[in-house]
């Protein structure tokens, strides 16, 4: 397991370690994408008017929520080192379940959205099942149950949309809190705040963390890693559900499509944000400030481009070449820091 | 003579192949027209270009990684492919030569990165995929180029001999050419020893970063060719070719034997898996089974696949050990 990993992702970038002071929180990745975001929000504010109507904040908020909890789901499976590339099938099959059970079998929501969520973690309980028995590497093994969720689902539901949900779901998508700030990015803020605490103080948290930075020390120290990387999955395969269920609320149906073929449209920025953010491919380091912050930097970036006229399919290069940049600035970031004695 | 019988067990491509022999008995039982010359044809036009599809992925699975843009690559060379005959007029035969180029850049730029940088082929070819996706739609605005010269079209919808398409052509160039590269070339050994045993291969003197960079070269090459195949064969340039070609990429080089974490692959048992993959979409079609099962088909039939090779490990080992 150990020696595929480190031949598939080979992710050649050091452990952190603790540097000095001011200078390493410079450095942080956290630091730089706050800057990076103030001098993006204030350039498109100051050349783009109704970048900051209420409408526009509205909707940029709504979107970091929505993309932020995508990336957290990436994020909770990167940990291990391994990743899940069927997060965007588990999200809309969330979808649909939650769909089906809100409109055809009448389950009133408080019930419905629990359920739909724990349907996420059964899937990501099945992805993390047979990666931990078969060994086999987590890219291979949810390659093959991305096309077996979306394609059960896509046989099941004919590719029909659930555009009759009770009404409270598409107000959902649109209720504001004090001002201009969207219900769905309260959500996430609240998930990121639980997300840290779990990570730092939790028995559990710490363990998935240990057992991504080197699982077999965490195994001699006692830790079933067997069982966390399992966790891992099904905690991605739930905040996956909750993105499903928010883009829901959002389109206000629940549509096969909304992820795209096989729930593709899903990779981009499921791997954009955490990685943007710091969050270590090899496994062991997370950042969950840095997954929003990453998510609020394209967000921010993607609309501005959008009002600036920029053809949508172009934002998409851009995109691209933003995760480019993105890897080549922390590469050369470890190198400033390497250069200084910091790591 | 029960030793060899179980040598030949242990060849890659027998295991699949006995499954494709199977399979088409078995359908040709219940439907006849399975083995009709039409169906032999449009059989034999899908796993042409699947198979070309199939070694584009391979060459990078031989090395160790994986290339997600494979298809971003066969899109963008597809409708510049097109383009260039629609909008300026260039003759068939240059184009193809453009084709070729672009592709090939393509997977050399993504592979100069892997191999400069050191960050992991998944994110840079993650990255490459939204990168020539971007500008593949943002050329066409999604909307497909029709100007496909009559030659082209025929060359992708003509049989060579009988039932057998001129799409078989390239098929077998690029199979022969894999094979040869992988077993008589020294590149072909280069790409496989990194992906057996990186540090080893660069301890022993291996160029590295040249043979990465020629290993995704050749897989930009592969991708290109595929996607003019497949211009042919729809004629017209859809910017949509290369959206689907992930899953069946991975799947057919994994029913092969190949080993994923690199240094193992078998052009042959690629084939079979492929020839696998055809098969059973064709099945589906003929039994008027749900198309949309096709999906859930695959994703089982790399499930299974990863078994069968990893219990095949296994025992490697354990004869290993008694030994």
């Amino acid at each position: 397991m150990t020696d595929a990993t480190s031949n598939i992702l080979d992710e050649a970038t050091p452990e952190h370690r603790r540097g000095s002071g001011l200078m390493r929180l410079a450095l942080s990745n956290e630091f730089g994408l706050a800057l990076l975001i103030a001098l993006a929000f204030g350039i498109f504010a100051m050349t783009l008017p109704g970048f900051t109507s209420p409408f526009s904040l509205f909707t940029i908020g709504r979107q970091i929520g929505i993309d932020t909890m995508i990336g957290l789901a990436m994020m909770a499976v990167i940990v291990t080192g391994g990743l899940d590339l069927s997060v965007g099938a588990i999200g809309v099959c969330a979808a649909m379940v939650f769909g089906y059970l809100a409109q055809i079998a009448g389950v009133p929501l408080p019930l419905a959205i629990p359920l739909a969520i724990a349907f996420g973690s059964v899937l990501g309980f099945i992805n993390g099942y047979v990666v931990v028995r078969s060994g086999v590497h987590s890219f291979i093994i949810t390659l093959a149950s991305m096309s077996i969720f979306f394609g059960i689902m896509i046989f099941l539901t004919q590719a029909q949309s659930f555009n009759a949900l009770p009404l409270a779901v598409p107000a959902m998508g649109k209720l504001r809190v004090g001002g201009p700030i969207s219900i769905l990015l309260i959500i996430t803020l609240v998930v990121c705040a639980a997300l840290s605490i779990f990570y730092r103080y939790t028995t559990l948290g710490r363990q998935m963390l240990a057992a991504g930075a080197n699982a077999r020390a965490a195994e001699l120290s006692g830790i079933r890693t067997g069982r966390i990387i399992i966790a891992c999955h099904m905690l991605t395969g739930g905040l996956a559900a909750l993105a499903g269920l928010m883009l829901t609320a959002r389109t206000g149906a629940a549509v096969p499509s909304m992820a795209g073929h096989l729930g593709q449209d899903w990779l981009l920025p499921a791997f954009l944000a955490p990685v943007l953010g710091g969050t270590l491919l090899s496994g062991g380091r997370v950042s969950v400030i840095g997954t929003l912050l990453g998510a609020a930097f394209v967000t921010i970036m993607t609309s501005g481009l959008l009002l600036m006229r920029v053809g949508e399919f172009w934002i998409l290069a851009c995109l691209g070449l933003m995760l480019l940049l993105a890897v080549l600035a922390d590469r050369l970031r470890h190198q400033v820091l390497r250069a200084r004695g910091m790591i | 003579m029960a030793l060899s019988f179980t040598r030949i067990f242990d060849n890659d491509w027998v295991g699949p192949g006995l499954v494709s022999l199977a399979a088409i008995i078995g359908i040709s039982i219940f439907q006849p027209s399975f083995l009709s010359p039409f169906n032999i044809f449009v059989l034999l036009s899908a796993i042409a270009v699947n198979m070309v599809i199939a070694l584009g992925q391979l060459v990078i699975i031989g090395i160790g990684q994986m290339n997600l843009a494979l298809g971003a690559f066969g899109g963008l060379v597809a409708i510049s492919f097109v383009a260039v005959m629609e909008l300026y007029g260039v003759p068939p035969f240059v184009a193809v030569i453009i084709g070729f180029a672009i592709g090939t850049l393509a997977g050399g730029a993504s592979g100069f990165v892997i191999a400069r940088t050191g960050i992991s082929a998944f994110i840079i070819t993650l990255a490459g995929l939204q990168i020539f996706k971007g500008i593949n739609l943002g050329i066409t605005e999604a909307q497909p180029f029709y100007g496909v010269p009559q030659s082209v079209k025929d060359f992708g919808n003509l049989s060579m001999l009988g039932p057998i398409p001129w799409l078989v052509l390239p098929m077998l160039i690029a199979s022969i050419g894999m094979w040869y590269l992988f077993t008589r070339l020294r590149i072909g050994r280069y790409i496989l020893a990194i992906g057996g045993n990186r540090t080893a291969a660069e301890l022993s003197g291996i160029n590295v970063t040249a043979t990465v960079i020629w290993a995704h070269a050749i897989s930009g090459l592969l991708a290109a060719t595929a996607g003019m195949m497949l211009v042919a064969r729809l004629q017209i340039g859809q910017p949509t070719i290369g959206d689907d070609w992930l899953i069946s990429s991975f799947a057919a080089p994994v029913i092969g034997g190949a080993v994923l974490a690199g240094g193992h692959v078998s052009v042959a048992g690629t084939f079979f898996g492929v020839v696998i993959i055809a098969i059973i979409t064709q099945a589906l079609v003929l039994f008027a089974i749900d198309p949309f099962v096709v999906q859930i088909v695959l994703g089982g039939l790399i499930l299974w696949a990863v078994g069968i090779n990893r219990l095949r490990e296994l025992r490697v080992a354990k004869l290993n050990e008694r030994a």
